[in-house]
């Protein structure tokens, strides 16, 4: 009966896990991006992008939990929701700094250009686009909201990481508007950065966001028209090479890039060996009146062998010992 | 037939003894074409000369440093106003985060700053990439020597290496951990933002600081006394209000035999309380201090902090061999024993010879009074001479020695974490300095001056008087014969490079060539397997011309006996 009910359960849970797995990557696809494009909607003022935002969350969480990303539901965003309500910051809100109480220094960096945007506390947005075509656009296909949350929790789905994005790729139409929501929900610096977009639309082909924790940062580009896949990682020493990695595939895709946790294996790979870790079960035996024996077996096993080897060779040698005082008794 | 062979063989055997003879001649000298070795420019080309001249930036004056590689004018600026009062664009010039390093509320009212907020981040130099078999992001202590470190780095805004195409750390990651320095009575937050995989502390060593605050608990780092350690993505306020002034000295307390070693660890200077004592809060690199405290300046025309270190290969290895946290955890953790390890590596700031030269020359001119800040954050004690100088010890561990007591040396001996600070008096007069020249300072346990077991490496550097600066920044040597090109070579550090190639024409003590014959044994061997084959064919045609040899034999006989006939006859 047990041994029946184990693997069944065994087979089932094998099961769920494939399937999760399967679904996974069926949920970047373009059904999620839209769930959370429609919960957003029309919201420029930031106080009300604060209010959407905190239910976008939700909404985001649900729609990938009907489609089988279970983890996500296992994680309570209620409080770091409440401080990047306070704080958000996008482009519009920008100029007026509502957080000048923090430091009680009244001196308050905003460094603007055109695509490079830092407030006081070093949270930066560069090479942003809110309405430069890609040459490859006759018009913007869809807009598309996706909340990108950043932090070492995210990381322990994926054993051998230290930091990660709540997910590893994101899929989106060629030609879309994409306003990115970066939600960095650890006490330290994290970054959003993408990699090889056009050099004439994004300098350096870069776009980058970039928060001190727990803190949200938006920003917003317009992907070019044609299948590619970009690579999205936090550049911070190590960051990156230690799991904060991820892609945007836009419509096919291009090649996947590597080394994204449960996306790609890595180019270069540890190796592994098992250890020699105390056990329960060690334990276990030693336990209580069994010890006693089964220390004395334990301790006694290689003796034990050793007589056992002894009396096989004696009865084999039997006959060889009867034969000697035979003979000598001929000899006699 | 027969005959003929046989002749034939040893006709070779011959020629083959004397071919033995020929190659007796000892191989040629092979020189490196210095052409073939990858030569670095001996100053870093990326550094600006503009940097080395006196300058005011944002209303703050920053000292001349004639040296090739000085720190970076605006990191100074920013140091000593802060990143909240520095003008955006020298912010923008630094790197730095906006709210690196914040100074507010004039509290005592004597016209500088007294609430401090330092941001410190955790930065991974020279690891493992799980993409590409090489490191990043990297940080050569010398030509092509880059070992596996951790710093305390001031926080940053942006990348970790220079740009998207390089591997090379930002600037701002480097070693040594920074110099902090901080005034007494400044309520001083040290805000930890550990951007690290593994969990990180600091230890204020020597800093007047309370042991537990009521609103960051504890204070002393210690994760078996005061607090827990603090994890990847965590954030500590480490909050203190010294009573002291002294040279200090902070690090990681967690792991501390390994961390400590990996470059967890920087010098804290408290100086003491004057008005209008704006401080260079930060000295990245440590080495020159540009814009020195009131105090220092009504004793001193000069101060260099002076930042000893040491590291074990086998340990900074570990980061290299995996990119795994839970594999590199368990091998700094459980399986690397410091009791079995040696040091490999000597810095001074963060760097070995020859690039000190680079950056923590003390460049002096006479009769100056020159402040140094020693600090020796290595495993094991050092002991630094200064050529040409006898100094004075003023302060032991940030303590000042009773100025009647305090005695003058040429070797200065430093326990591990100790602190000294020295009076250098240039004054020619066979005591205090034997004269202008560019005298040497270096650790004199003679693996100091080593890097990896290779010298010139180490910690070594020197006290350079300007007479002896080249305009480059770099020491005058040519005028005496010296190159010193081939240590900015990574193939010396990688011991493929003859030391002494270069001191004659014909490279009297080069590199040997390979054996062009035969080696003597290899000869002997060969000779005696010719030999063998010789016997052996005698052998053979003695046994099947034995008919032959015994029939003449016979006839030679009977020829004999015939003769011997005749003869009776």
């Amino acid at each position: 009966m047990i041994k029946t009910t184990t693997i069944t359960f065994l087979l089932a849970g094998i099961l769920a896990v494939s399937s999760n797995a399967i679904a996974q990557q069926k949920t970047n696809g373009g059904a999620h991006d839209h769930s959370d494009h429609s919960g957003h909607g029309v919201n420029q003022a930031p106080a009300a992008a604060e209010k959407q935002q905190t239910e976008d969350h939700s909404g985001h969480d649900h729609s990938s939990n009907d489609q089988s990303a279970l983890d996500h539901s296992a994680h309570d965003h209620s409080d770091t929701h409440d401080i990047s309500a306070e704080q958000h910051i996008d482009h519009s809100a920008h100029d007026t700094s509502a957080q000048s109480a923090e430091h009680g220094d009244g001196h308050h960096h905003h460094h603007m250009d055109h695509d490079h945007i830092m407030d006081h506390e070093g949270t930066m947005i560069m090479g942003q686009n809110l309405d430069k075509l890609p040459s490859s656009c006759k018009s913007i296909s869809e807009e598309v909201e996706i909340t990108v949350r950043a932090g070492r929790k995210y990381s322990a789905k994926f054993p051998g990481t230290a930091f990660a994005f709540d997910q590893q790729q994101w899929h989106v139409k060629p030609c879309s508007k994409v306003t990115w929501h970066f939600v960095n929900e650890d006490n330290i610096r994290h970054q959003f950065m993408m990699h090889g977009l056009p050099k004439y639309l994004y300098k350096y082909g870069m776009f980058h966001l970039e928060v001190t924790g727990p803190k949200t940062v938006t920003g917003t580009i317009i992907v070019p028209g044609s299948d590619d896949t970009f690579l999205v990682h936090c550049d911070i020493s190590h960051h990156m090479e230690k799991g904060m990695k991820a892609q945007l595939v836009v419509g096919k895709g291009a090649e996947n890039i590597p080394s994204i946790p449960g996306v790609t294996p890595y180019n270069i790979n540890d190796t592994y060996e098992a250890e020699n870790l105390p056990k329960v079960s060690d334990k276990a035996e030693q336990s209580a009146m069994v010890r006693q024996i089964t220390s004395f077996t334990n301790n006694n096993f290689q003796n034990y062998g050793m007589m056992l080897i002894g009396a096989l060779i004696g009865l084999l040698c039997i006959p060889l010992l009867k034969k000697i005082p035979l003979r000598t008794k001929k000899a006699d | 037939m027969p005959i003929r062979i046989v002749i034939a063989l040893l006709i070779f055997s011959l020629l083959s003894s004397a071919a033995v003879q020929a190659s007796l001649k000892l191989p040629e000298t092979v020189k490196v074409d210095p052409a073939a070795l990858t030569a670095e420019p001996m100053c870093d080309p990326k550094i600006s000369p503009a940097w080395r001249e006196a300058q005011e930036i944002d209303g703050v004056k920053i000292a001349a440093s004639p040296g090739c590689s000085p720190d970076n004018p605006a990191w100074i600026a920013a140091a000593v106003k802060g990143t909240n009062h520095v003008s955006m664009d020298t912010l923008m010039k630094t790197g730095l985060s906006p709210d690196a390093i914040i100074k507010t509320d004039d509290l005592d009212g004597d016209g500088d700053p007294d609430r401090i907020i330092i941001k410190l981040e955790i930065m991974e130099l020279n690891g493992k990439s799980p993409d590409f078999p090489g490191l990043v992001p990297t940080f050569d202590i010398a030509p092509g020597v880059q070992p596996g470190a951790w710093v305390f780095a001031p926080k940053t805004s942006g990348m970790s290496t220079e740009n998207f195409e390089s591997v090379r750390a930002n600037p701002l990651l480097r070693l040594p951990s920074p110099v902090i320095r901080v005034e007494v009575g400044d309520i001083v937050q040290i805000v930890l933002e550990n951007t690290h995989y593994f969990p990180h502390s600091i230890h204020l060593h020597g800093v007047d600081h309370p042991f537990s605050h009521g609103d960051h608990a504890g204070q002393d780092g210690v994760p078996q006394t005061s607090e827990v350690e603090l994890m990847p993505g965590g954030r500590r306020v480490y909050e203190f209000q010294a009573r002291q002034p002294g040279t200090m000295f902070y690090h990681c307390h967690v792991q501390t035999h390994t961390h400590l070693a990996m470059g967890l660890a920087g010098m804290i200077v408290v100086e003491e309380n004057r008005p209008n004592n704006w401080l260079q809060t930060l000295n990245i690199g440590a080495g020159h201090v540009r814009h020195s405290s009131v105090a220092v300046r009504e004793n001193f025309d000069q101060e260099y902090d002076l930042h000893y270190h040491a590291m074990d290969k086998e340990l900074s290895d570990i980061i290299q061999k995996y990119n795994d946290p839970r594999l590199i955890a368990r091998d700094m953790n459980q399986r690397y024993d410091i009791t079995d390890s040696t040091e490999d590596y000597y810095t001074l700031n963060g760097l070995s010879y020859p690039y000190t030269l680079r950056e923590s020359l003390i460049i002096v001119e006479p009769d100056q009074k020159i402040k140094l800040r020693l600090l020796n954050s290595g495993g094991e004690s050092i002991a630094v001479h200064t050529h040409g100088h006898h100094a004075t010890i003023t302060h032991y561990d940030g303590v000042e020695h009773n100025p009647v007591a305090q005695i003058m040396r040429d070797v200065f001996d430093m326990a591990p974490a100790q602190r000294l600070d020295l009076k250098l008096e240039t004054v020619n007069d066979g005591k205090h300095s034997y004269g202008e020249g560019d005298w040497l300072i270096h650790d004199h346990r003679e693996k100091g001056i080593t890097t990896n077991g290779m010298a010139e490496g180490g910690s070594m550097s020197s006290i350079v008087y300007k007479s002896y600066l080249h305009d480059s920044g770099l020491p005058k040597v040519n005028h005496f014969g010296i190159d010193l090109n081939k240590f900015f070579t990574k193939e010396y550090y990688e011991r493929r490079l003859p030391v002494w190639q270069d001191l004659d024409e014909w490279s009297s003590l080069g590199s040997p060539g390979g054996q062009t014959g035969l080696s003597a044994q290899e000869q002997t061997s060969l000779l005696n397997g010719v030999i063998g084959l010789l016997i052996g064919l005698v052998i053979y045609l003695i046994f099947a011309k034995r008919e032959q040899i015994k029939q003449s034999a016979i006839a030679a006989v009977s020829r004999l006996k015939g003769a011997k006939g005749s003869n009776q006859k």
